[in-house]
């Protein structure tokens, strides 16, 4: 399993340099050798979880070491579905040091030594993994808009000041910016809600209740009202444009930092 | 091998005697089949267009005649007297005539460097001198070539990347903005020739709609119609404002046409991201507060001027390295070539050698006595044949050396003599 990490964090080491030099590179590099080097990565990174998933015999998503696996392995995903959809290449420099750097979190956290065991009624051991990776799934597509909005912010700068450097050719358009980050936003916000509802299921299953009111159960909430109303304002007041990406930005920041926060919180 | 090339370019004459040389497609088919004699010339191309006007052929009997021959024809065929082009004309041979072409189909002897044109208009010439049968070995190599280099330099260089006229840079940051321009409108605010211009190359590029506003009507009329657009009454081309996502501004007003209180109004009404603003008025129409208002992008006359600028400067700047390329595939064609004209001569040489060896082995077979059908066979099928290698093998590789380094012609002749080949 070391090996298959290796060869994960070499391919995704040279797609960060490749990606992060193609930005600002006034000639294509390296195009050729970042796609081998993906397609490796992704592969060995696939069979990683489908190996981890076997040996364990349930969905390898469960503690640091899988989840992060699994979230660096839906972000590359969701990055290959946006790079069918859009020309969007500079995307990659935005997405692939996130991936690098949890894969890596991935690949050093231990083993996890005694997993706390899968619930035994076939409801339950169903609605736990699809709650987990319908969740997970969102925060990598909720990052694709985070990344789209990024780059809007960018290259909108470049034209107010009416620089035209290398940034500004690589980059996309203000409107494909856009395009990416509403898309992402709806699809995250889609599996966003059927992964709560999930859980919402799950917890009824297991205990009878639905709400519980634990930090992760409502900052799961606040999440979702949040990305509910970015959604909303764009679709009915058109609250696209720079206003639209900053705030897709600042959400996304809150989210992470409530998130790592309520993880902290969860263990103390 | 014997390259040569004769022309006259933008640099090197003024537009009227480019157009006295200048080679009509009606006319090219003709001049090629009058231009190759198949003595002085055996192979022949002519390229014609605005900037430049060029010839080149082969010319098996020396550079010098060939060039004599050229340029005799370029004054019989334009009725010129001899002395005319004096100073105007260049002429190259060999490497610097490939050396040449390579950089002419480059575009990087172009007006404006790194511009598409003149690759089409080559590849044309080419195909011209194939139809009227003035292409053979040598030209169809070098031409095949220098299309090959022109783009290898596009690709791996920047002389071709970034725009550099006023309307193509308008189109670049339409693009930059909006990606798709097919469902976006452009309001022209003046319908003046240099306006028009500008709409044309956004329509070009794929604008979907065109709005037409002029202080005279009839004007925006005729323009919007040429277009297939609408024209827009002046006083009411506000009301338009928030439905138009590129506004091009280019009137002869001495004060703002389009003020920053209509555009914020317009800005909030439209709901639906960005608008740019294009002013190519001197003096200044649109209000230069705009550009602070958000989702508004505001460009003038210099701003679209200093992109062209550092466009063509870095274009110049990517220029060397596209040179570099040009020094490096001229060397490795001129090999390329000179291993051709060696080909002939290994030929020859192994030719000769065979029927030395089979007219000696005639001569001695009585000596040899009594052989069987298979001795003799394996005499003839394969100690004959490799004593030919193994004697030719060392002349061969001892051309072939030679040529890396110098044109063979003279090892050739000094060879055949050696070997009296006739």
């Amino acid at each position: 399993m070391e090996i298959l990490w290796i060869v994960i964090l070499a391919g995704y080491a040279i797609c960060v340099a490749q990606s992060v030099f193609a930005l600002t590179a006034k000639r294509p590099v390296m195009q050729r050798t970042s796609l081998t080097a993906l397609g490796i990565a992704l592969g060995a990174h696939t069979v990683w979880l489908v190996i981890k998933g076997i040996r364990a015999n349930r969905c390898p998503l469960v503690g640091t070491e899988e989840m992060s696996a699994f979230l660096s392995w839906s972000l590359v995903v969701f990055y290959l579905i946006a790079s069918r959809w859009y020309r969007a290449a500079a995307l990659r420099a935005f997405v692939f040091p996130i991936v690098l750097a949890l894969a890596t979190i991935a690949a050093i956290s231990p083993d996890l030594q005694s997993a706390p065991p899968p619930p035994n009624q076939p409801v339950q051991a169903l609605l736990l993994p699809i709650h987990v990776g319908l969740i997970l799934l969102s925060y990598a597509s909720f990052f694709i808009t985070f990344g789209a909005g990024l780059m809007y912010i960018i290259q909108e700068r470049e034209l107010k000041h009416k620089r035209f450097g290398t940034i500004f050719y690589r980059l996309p358009s203000l409107d494909t910016c856009d395009a990416i980050g509403s898309r992402s936003m709806a699809i995250g916000f889609v599996l966003l809600t059927v992964g709560i509802l999930a859980g919402l299921w799950f917890t009824h299953a297991r205990y009878g209740v639905y709400w519980q009111g634990g930090p992760l159960e409502i900052f799961s909430v606040a999440t979702w009202v949040i990305y509910l109303l970015l959604i909303q304002a764009r679709m009915n007041s058109g609250w696209g444009g720079r206003a639209g990406a900053l705030a897709s930005i600042v959400s996304f920041l809150i989210v992470v930092c409530s998130l790592v926060g309520v993880r902290y919180l969860g263990h103390a | 091998m014997n390259i040569v090339l004769v022309g006259i370019s933008h640099k090197t004459a003024p537009l009227e005697m480019r157009e006295r040389l200048a080679f009509t497609e009606v006319c090219l088919r003709d001049a090629l089949g009058e231009l190759v004699d198949r003595e002085a010339l055996e192979e022949g191309l002519i390229v014609s267009t605005c900037n430049r006007v060029e010839l080149l052929a082969s010319a098996p009997s020396g550079a010098d005649r060939g060039l004599g021959r050229m340029i005799e024809f370029l004054c019989g065929f334009h009725r010129l007297e001899p002395g005319t082009l004096n100073g105007h004309l260049y002429r190259h041979s060999d490497n610097d005539a490939i050396k040449h072409v390579f950089r002419v189909t480059s575009s990087l002897d172009s007006m404006v460097v790194g511009e598409s044109q003149i690759l089409g208009q080559v590849k044309d010439a080419y195909q011209a001198a194939v139809e009227a049968g003035t292409i053979g070995r040598v030209l169809s190599q070098l031409m095949n070539r220098a299309i090959n280099v022109a783009k290898r330099i596009r690709t791996e260089t920047g002389v071709a990347q970034n725009p550099v006229s006023i309307s193509s840079v308008a189109v670049e940051l339409a693009r930059k903005i909006f990606n798709d321009l097919s469902d976006k409108t452009v309001l022209l605010v003046g319908a003046g020739e240099t306006g028009e211009l500008a709409a044309r190359s956004l329509i070009e590029a794929g604008t979907g709609k065109l709005l037409v506003t002029n202080r005279t009507a009839d004007r925006a009329q005729e323009v919007a119609g040429r277009f297939g657009g609408a024209a827009v009454s002046f006083e009411a081309f506000y009301e338009v404002l928030p439905s138009s996502d590129i506004v091009l501004c280019s009137t002869g007003a001495s004060d703002y046409v389009i003020r920053a209180a209509q555009t914020r109004t317009a800005l909030k009404s439209r709901k639906r991201g960005p608008m740019l603003f294009i002013d190519i008025s001197v003096p200044r129409n649109i209000d230069p507060s705009i550009a602070e208002l958000e989702n508004a992008f505001l460009f003038d006359i210099d701003d679209l001027d200093s992109i062209v600028q550092s466009n063509l400067s870095e274009r110049l700047r990517e220029a060397n390295a596209a040179e570099a390329i040009v020094e490096a595939e001229v060397h490795q064609f001129v090999m390329q070539l000179r291993s051709l004209d060696i080909g002939p001569a290994v030929e020859e040489v192994k030719e000769m050698l065979s029927q030395m060896a089979a007219s000696e082995f005639r001569r001695n077979r009585k000596r040899l006595g009594g052989l069987s059908q298979e001795q003799e066979a394996a005499i003839q099928d394969v100690l004959l044949p490799s004593l030919v290698n193994k004697l030719s093998h060392p002349i061969i590789l001892h051309l072939r050396n030679a040529a890396r380094e110098r044109e063979p012609s003279e090892l050739i002749d000094e060879l055949r003599k050696m070997l009296r080949i006739d």
